[in-house]
């Protein structure tokens, strides 16, 4: 065993024999030494994590590792125990798992290597031994915390453990490869995929570009009907918003009846939009625009007890050239006349009988300028308008 | 009735190639405030103005038109139905390309599509009545022929919004001209005609 174990280590390392290769072949030997004495299995409660088997070797040796003067040496020897504990198990499987992987690269200081190297073989582990399903989660969660203890009685930085977490990552990446939209998705699976459940949160520390999906619960979880329910989504929200708009529309469920309606009302108002205009075409030949500044100005309510005629002249005229500026300026009899013109309720849009009852009334007037820049309260968002209307016609 | 629903699942979904950067943009908040509609009455005047004069007698097309170009002004070019309106009007182009060429004038040749076979399943038949009301739809709101479900219902949910806003305004201005018209008795000689 031991030629083969030392020809492996050779060969897993490529040849290269640094000194912490050659430290990593001390103990093994002595991982050897340990392991004939001690040969049972470890304690089955144990479940057969790295560290645990440590743990599971007779108190004083562990003692005697964990107290060490030189503490790096106790860390990598309990990593080369663990390691050795793992390769036993091994033996009964894979010989070839005993050649260490070849990732190991001679730039870690030497606990880490074998620290590394022991991490990779437990998750071997886990991942081919079929009984330990539970281990992944046991050795991933446990073998950073004993490892941490030791650690940090060292000098060293804990760079082993960020070092392996990638690895486990990608381990368990490329076992769930199959199960994940491109990258992209995030899931939440049910129950019975519970072990990937660590792995998924893992890896949601990722930045990805993409949106994350949610897989409800109990819900098909491919690719396609993922995508396919984000569709829906899109559609159904903005299907949502048509409903508000569109009155009547909310009572009504199912797609193609609410599309229907959708469809009427559009119609409905496009119709309208042609018969107002053939009335404005009517009208057309016969306006005086002079009458529209109560039109322009409906959102400020109906009528302002006020006398700025003049001012209010003025004002329209450094508003706009148009001949709204020319009818108010122009004779006050004609204002006389528009002014009941002005009366009418041009906020809501109330059919023309109203609007004759209202002209009755030649008391009120409606001052031209407050009206006109009630809403407006600078000039300049007139002039803005002014500028657009001359650039954009 | 500015219900502002922005569905949580939905501002984070996006397709693969372009996130939507925000949250569906509400029609009703753009649409219902009473800025728009004051810009577009005075649009809509200067429009009525300038077809007046060119249209000559009972251009109610025209009036039309005015009207309907009132409005995608008034949308600033941001939805593309208004863009459809805008380029449709002017003859140019050059001025298409802007909209990135995608609006055309004339109907391209459409590839005749083969019938279903005689008894479609039921799911089927629901997602064929679905596709065809979009289809009806995309052919109602200018300039949306060609579009995905989900923008097209985005477009008609602006697009409704203005038509609403269009008719309340132009149904204002016809009150206030009618009124004026009918309560103001015929101009005496004396008084110029409004230069236009």
């Amino acid at each position: 065993m031991e030629p083969t174990r030392s020809s492996g280590a050779g060969s897993g390392n490529s040849g290269t024999y640094t000194p912490e290769i050659a430290e990593s072949l001390r103990f093994e030997e002595e991982i050897q030494s340990l392991m004939h004495p001690s040969l049972e299995p470890p304690p089955a409660s144990d479940g057969g994590s790295s560290f645990t088997a440590l743990l599971g070797l007779p108190a004083n040796q562990a003692v005697e590792l964990l107290h060490e003067p030189e503490s790096d040496d106790s860390l990598a020897v309990a990593a080369a125990k663990a390691s050795g504990r793992e390769m036993w198990r091994f033996r009964l499987r894979d010989p070839k798992a005993l050649t260490l992987p070849s990732g190991c690269s001679p730039t870690f200081p030497s606990n880490a290597a074998l620290v590394e190297r022991a991490a990779r073989l437990s998750v071997f582990a886990a991942e081919d031994s079929p009984e330990a399903a539970s281990v992944p989660s046991h050795s991933g969660d446990r073998s950073p915390k004993p490892k941490a203890e030791p650690a940090d009685s060292d000098s060293q930085p804990i760079c082993p453990i960020p070092g392996e977490r990638p690895q486990r990552l990608a381990k368990r990446k490329e076992a769930d490869k199959g199960n994940k939209v491109k990258g992209p998705a995030k899931k939440t699976k049910s129950a019975e995929e519970g072990s990937a459940k660590g792995a998924e949160e893992n890896t949601s520390g990722e930045k990805l570009p993409y949106v994350h999906v949610r897989a409800r619960r109990g819900q098909a979880t491919d690719s396609h009907s993922l995508a396919e329910r984000a569709r829906r989504e899109k559609i159904n929200a903005r299907m949502k918003l048509l409903q508000e708009l569109v009155p009547g529309c909310s009572k009504i469920s199912g797609t193609a009846l609410v599309l229907d309606e959708i469809i009427n009302h559009v119609q409905s108002l496009q119709r309208q939009v042609e018969v107002l205009s053939m009335r404005l075409a009517a009208v057309n030949p016969r306006i005086d625009f002079s009458g529209l500044d109560s039109f322009l100005s409906a959102e400020c309510g109906r009528v302002t007890v006020g006398n700025g005629r003049g001012g209010g002249g003025m004002e329209q005229s450094a508003w706009m050239e148009a001949t709204v500026v020319n009818g108010g300026r122009r004779q006050p009899q004609q204002q006389q006349q528009q002014q009941q013109i002005w009366h009418v309720d041009l906020v809501h849009p109330h059919p023309t009988p109203p609007v004759w009852e209202r002209v009755d009334s030649p008391h009120l007037i409606i001052n031209p300028g407050t009206s006109l820049f009630g809403y407006d309260p600078s000039n300049s968002v007139v002039s803005l308008h002014s500028n657009q209307l001359k650039t954009e016609l | 009735m500015n219900s502002s629903s922005s569905p949580s699942p939905s501002s984070a979904s996006g397709s693969r190639k372009k996130p939507r950067p925000g949250p569906i943009p509400q029609p009703q908040t753009k649409w219902r405030t009473g800025t728009q509609e004051r810009i577009y009455r005075r649009r809509l005047l200067e429009a009525l103005r300038s077809a007046c004069v060119s249209a000559g007698g009972g251009g109610a097309r025209a009036v039309k038109e005015a009207a309907d170009s009132a409005l995608a002004l008034t949308a600033r070019g941001q939805s593309r139905w208004s863009r459809a309106i805008l380029f449709g009007r002017c003859r140019r182009r050059k001025l298409l390309l802007k909209a990135g060429g995608k609006v055309r004038r004339r109907r391209q040749p459409r590839p005749v599509r083969k019938a279903p076979s005689p008894p479609p399943p039921q799911a089927a038949l629901k997602a064929k009545k679905v596709r065809d009301r979009l289809r009806v739809l995309a052919r109602l709101v200018p300039g949306c022929r060609k579009l995905s479900a989900p923008s097209l219902l985005e477009e008609a949910a602006d697009y409704v919004a203005a038509l609403e806003m269009q008719v309340k305004a132009m149904r204002a201005l016809a009150a206030a001209l009618s009124g004026a018209v009918l309560s103001s008795p015929p101009p005496p000689a004396a008084i110029p005609e409004p230069e236009n």
